[in-house]
C-alpha cells in the first residue's frame, strides 16, 4: 500500500477483547500449518532491552502477539525497603537507565513531600535543567536505536555524538556520566561548579543545529516515511483507555503534559511548548519526540538564565547534613550528622503518590512511610510498563516488517519494565 | 466509605464489595479515566516491631505522650508508633483525569490475605499488566481477570517476592579478611 | 635500524599502563603476562594465529541494562572501539567472540545467557562489565545472579556501576593482550564446559 494510501487514525477501539495486552490467535487458524510462530527472544538486538515477544505470523501478516517480560527483573522494591531514605535513592536511578535523573527525582520529590520540607530555588531550577538535559539524552538514545533497527545507521553515530556532549555536561556537574546520585533529599548533595554555566550554553548553542542535522536526515527522507507513516496506529480514546502518557499519548492527539498540566519544580515559570500530533502512527511519534528535543534546548536555556544564587540545599538539620565546618564547633551538628549517617532520618508516616513527566511518559512513584528510617513500600509506576500493554493494540494488522519500527516508537525501557 | 485527604491528595477508601460500582463512577461521572499506577501494600509487621530510640513500641516501653499540636513528627521525645491497619493488604488505585489542573484521587481497599478483588479490566484496560504484576509480586488473586498468570517472575516461581515474610535472599558476602 | 631484542609483550607495542605513565615500568599485568610468555613457550605460527585472534574480536549485542548504554557508547565515535579491532557488533552468537555481558542478570535471564554463550563457537572469551555482571552489584536479592561467573567462565571483569566508556575499552585492551600473550581463553583454564 502506497504511502498516500495508508489509514492514518481509526474510529472506534481496536483494543483486542478480552486480554488487551494480547493478540489471541483466531479460533480458525489455531492448529493450522499456516501460522508460523516466532520467538523474538530477550537476546535481540532489535527489542530494547531484554524483550520477548512470541509471534504468531500468518504469511507476512501479525494474528498473534505475547510478551513475555521479566528477564531483567532486579527487585528494585524489595531492596529499597531495606535501606535506608538516603540509600534507596541510589538504587532508583538504575530503574529507568536512560533517563535515570528523572527516577532519582521523583522519589526525591515524593520524600520531600512526606516531610513537607522546603526545597531552595536553586535547586529546584537546577533540577528542571537536569531533567530537561535528560529528556534530550533519552530521546537522543531513542533516534540512535530506533533509526539504527530502521536501518538508518549513520543516525547513531550523529545522536551519540551529541549524547556523549550531554554526557560531559553531567560529569562536570557530579562527577559520573550515569547514574549521577546528585540529587538529595531537600535539594542537591553539592553545589554547581563554576565552570557549569557557560559550557551549557556552548551546548545549547550547538544543539539545535544539531537537531536540523537529524531532520535533514529523516523527517523527509523517502525510506524514513514510508517506514514510519501509517504504522502502529493508536487512537486518542485508545491510548487514555490503555494509560498511556507521554509521546505515545501526545502522537496520538492528545494534548497533555504533565510538566505544564500538573506543574512541579520550576515548570510554571518557564515557557514552553508542547508538541502534539494528530495521525498516532510512528512517524508522529518521531517528530513529537524531536520538537521535544528542540523545546527542552529552549527551557535549559531558561534555566541557565534564571538560575538563582543561593544554598543548595535546605536547612533542616533533621534531614539534610550539617556543613562540615559546623562539626568542628556546634555539638548538635555532630549528634545530628552521627544520627542521619548510621540510623537515617525519619520520615513521617504517610504516603503520597508524585508523577513527573519522564521521557517516557508519566512516572510516578508511591511512597508508603511508617514514620522510620526506611521505606516500608516503593513502587514506581513506569510509563514503558503501560506502553508495552499497547503494543497488541498498535500491531493490529500489521506486517512484520513494521514491528521493529512499533515496538521502537514506543520507547520502552526493560528496566523500568520490570523492576 | 470514607474520605482522607493528606499532603494534598484525596484518598477514597472503599469497600471491596463495592469496588467495581465506585470506579464505574468515577471514571463515568466524575471523568477519571485513566488509571494511573495500582499498587498494593503488605502492611505485616506494621508497627509491630518499635523503630529503635524515641519511637516506643504499645507494648512496652511507651515515653510518649500522644504528640502535642504543633510539635514535629521527628522531635526527640513527642513520636508516637503508627496505628495499626485493619488488615494485611491495601490495594491502591491511582486515578487521574486528563484535565486542565490534573485532578488526582486514590482509591483504596483494604483486603485479607486470600480475599478476592474484583478485576477493573473492564472499566480501565490497562489494569491488565498492574493486575497481573500485583498476582505476581504479592499474591492478590482478582477475580474476572482473563489471563491472571505471573508475568515478572518465572512461570514455575513459588511465592511471592514483594510479601514481607518472603525473604530478600542472594547471598552473604564474603570478605577477604575473614579467611 | 639497530634491532633491539624483543622479548617482553610491552616491546611488542602493547602497552595498557605504560601508555599513562611513561617510565614508569611494567606493572603487575604486564610481569605476569611476561612470565606467562616465557613459561608457554608459543611458537610463531601460535603466535601469529593468537595476534590476529586478539586483534579482531567481534562482541555480541548482549546489553541488559545500564552498562549497555556505557557499551553503545564504545561504538559510537568518540570512544570507537573498532580501532581496537571490535569492528561489527554480531547479532548472532555464532558470528561472535566476545561475549560482554553488560548489565544485572535475573535468574529468568540465566537461561538464554547460557544458551547464547552455548551458541558461540570456541575460541570464545566473556567479559563481565560492571558491578551486577562481576558480582551481583548493589542488588543481593532472590531475583539477581550473584555473579555471572556462576554460568559462564569469565575472562575479565570490569568494575564500575557503570563503568566508564575508556573502563570498558581498557578491558579488552587486556583481554587483547591476554590472548596475544597466549593466555586459553577461561573455559580452558577453569575446566569447565564451554
Amino acid at each position: 500500500m502506497a504511502v498516500t494510501e495508508r489509514p492514518r487514525i481509526y474510529e472506534g477501539s481496536r483494543i483486542p477483547s478480552p486480554i488487551p495486552s494480547m493478540l489471541v490467535l483466531p479460533e480458525e487458524l489455531r492448529g493450522s500449518d499456516e501460522i508460523l510462530q516466532v520467538n523474538f527472544g530477550p537476546n535481540h538486538p532489535s527489542t530494547h532491552g531484554v524483550l520477548r515477544l512470541v509471534v504468531d505470523l500468518s504469511g507476512e501478516r501479525v494474528v498473534g502477539l505475547r510478551a513475555v517480560i521479566g528477564y531483567l527483573h532486579t527487585g528494585f522494591e524489595k531492596n529499597m525497603e531495606q535501606k535506608t531514605w538516603w540509600k534507596a535513592i541510589t538504587y532508583a536511578p538504575r530503574v529507568d537507565y536512560v533517563s535515570y535523573q528523572n527516577n532519582e527525582l521523583v522519589f526525591v520529590l515524593a520524600v520531600e513531600k512526606l516531610l513537607g520540607i522546603e526545597v531552595p530555588p536553586k535547586a529546584t531550577w537546577m533540577r528542571t535543567l537536569l531533567a530537561e538535559l535528560n529528556r534530550i539524552h533519552s530521546h537522543l538514545v531513542f533516534l540512535g536505536t530506533g533509526a539504527l533497527e530502521l536501518g538508518a545507521i549513520s543516525m547513531f553515530w550523529y545522536a551519540f555524538r551529541e549524547r556523549d556532549q550531554i554526557l560531559d555536561l553531567f560529569e562536570l556537574l557530579t562527577g559520573a556520566r550515569m547514574h549521577t546520585r546528585y540529587y538529595q533529599v531537600g535539594g542537591l548533595a553539592e553545589d554547581i561548579p563554576k565552570g557549569f554555566d557557560p559550557e551549557a550554553r556552548k551546548f545549547c548553542e550547538w544543539m539545535p543545529k544539531a537537531i536540523d542535522e537529524y531532520e535533514a536526515i529523516l523527517s523527509r527522507n523517502e525510506i524514513w516515511l514510508e517506514r514510519t507513516q501509517g504504522i502502529g496506529l493508536l487512537s486518542a480514546a485508545d491510548a487514555i483507555t490503555l494509560g498511556q502518557s507521554g509521546p505515545v499519548l501526545r502522537a496520538s492527539g492528545v494534548d497533555w503534559d504533565l510538566r505544564r498540566d500538573q506543574g512541579y519544580l520550576a515548570y510554571p515559570e518557564i515557557d514552553f511548548d508542547v508538541p502534539v500530533y494528530p495521525n498516532g502512527d510512528v512517524y508522529d511519534r518521531y517528530k513529537v519526540r524531536i520538537d521535544e528535543m528542540r523545546q527542552s534546548v529552549r527551557i535549559v536555556e531558561q534555566c541557565l538564565d534564571a538560575m538563582p544564587e543561593g544554598p543548595w540545599i535546605a536547612d533542616d538539620r533533621k534531614v539534610v547534613l550539617p556543613p562540615r565546618h559546623e562539626l568542628h564547633t556546634s555539638m548538635e551538628s555532630l549528634i545530628h550528622h552521627f544520627k542521619i549517617v548510621t540510623e537515617g532520618f525519619r520520615v513521617p508516616e504517610g504516603e503520597v503518590y508524585v508523577t513527573v513527566e519522564s521521557p517516557r511518559g508519566e512516572l510516578g512513584c508511591y511512597v508508603v512511610s511508617d514514620g522510620g528510617p526506611r521505606p516500608w513500600r516503593v513502587k514506581f509506576r513506569a510509563p514503558s510498563f503501560v506502553a508495552l500493554e499497547a503494543t497488541a493494540t498498535c500491531m493490529r494488522d500489521a506486517l512484520i516488517a513494521d514491528f521493529i519500527a512499533i515496538v521502537g516508537s514506543l520507547d520502552t525501557l526493560m528496566g523500568e519494565v520490570d523492576r | 466509605m470514607e474520605r482522607r485527604e493528606a499532603h494534598d491528595e484525596t484518598t477514597l477508601v472503599v469497600d471491596p464489595a463495592r469496588l467495581l460500582e465506585a470506579c464505574t463512577h468515577l471514571r463515568d461521572e466524575e471523568g477519571f479515566d485513566v488509571l494511573s499506577d495500582l499498587t498494593a501494600v503488605d502492611y505485616l509487621g506494621w508497627a509491630e516491631k518499635g523503630v529503635a530510640g524515641y519511637f516506643g513500641t504499645r507494648a512496652g516501653r511507651d515515653l510518649n505522650a500522644p504528640a502535642t499540636e504543633g510539635a514535629s513528627v521527628y522531635s526527640q521525645g513527642f513520636a508516637r508508633s503508627p496505628e495499626p491497619k485493619p488488615t494485611r493488604f491495601a490495594i491502591n488505585y491511582h486515578l487521574l483525569a486528563v484535565r486542565p489542573g490534573a485532578p488526582r484521587v486514590r482509591v483504596q481497599i483494604w483486603v485479607d490475605e486470600g480475599q478476592p478483588v474484583p478485576s477493573v479490566i473492564k472499566i480501565w484496560p490497562t489494569a491488565d499488566w498492574h493486575e497481573r504484576e500485583q498476582f505476581d509480586l504479592m499474591g492478590i488473586t482478582f477475580e474476572g481477570h482473563p489471563h491472571l498468570r505471573r508475568i515478572i517472575m518465572e512461570d514455575d516461581w513459588e511465592g511471592h517476592p514483594l510479601r514481607k515474610d518472603y525473604p530478600l535472599g542472594g547471598e552473604p558476602v564474603r570478605f577477604s579478611g575473614d579467611e | 635500524m639497530a634491532v633491539r631484542k624483543k622479548q617482553r609483550l610491552a616491546d611488542y607495542g602493547l602497552n595498557s599502563e605504560r601508555v599513562l605513565w611513561r617510565g614508569k615500568g611494567p606493572g603487575v599485568f604486564e610481569q605476569e603476562l611476561g612470565n606467562l610468555e616465557d613459561r608457554l613457550m608459543l611458537s610463531t605460527v601460535d603466535k601469529a594465529v593468537a595476534w590476529a585472534q586478539g586483534s579482531s574480536i567481534w562482541p555480541d549485542t548482549f546489553g541488559l541494562a545500564c552498562c549497555a548504554i556505557e557499551m553503545m557508547s564504545i561504538v559510537s565515535s568518540r570512544y570507537d572501539i573498532a580501532r581496537f579491532g571490535a569492528e561489527v557488533f554480531r547479532s548472532s552468537p555464532r558470528q561472535a567472540d566476545l561475549l560482554i555481558v553488560s548489565g544485572r542478570v535475573a535468574h529468568k535471564m540465566a537461561a538464554p545467557l547460557r544458551q547464547i554463550y552455548d551458541q558461540m563457537l570456541e575460541p570464545k572469551w566473556v567479559i563481565a562489565m560492571g558491578a551486577c555482571a562481576s558480582s551481583g552489584g548493589m542488588f543481593n536479592n532472590y531475583t539477581i545472579l550473584q555473579g555471572v561467573d556462576k554460568i559462564v567462565a569469565v575472562d575479565i571483569h570490569v568494575p564500575g556501576c557503570p563503568p566508564r566508556p575508556e573502563a570498558l575499552v581498557e578491558g579488552i585492551v587486556r583481554l587483547q593482550e591476554k590472548i596475544k600473550a597466549g593466555v586459553p581463553p577461561a573455559y580452558e583454564i577453569r575446566g569447565v564446559a564451554s
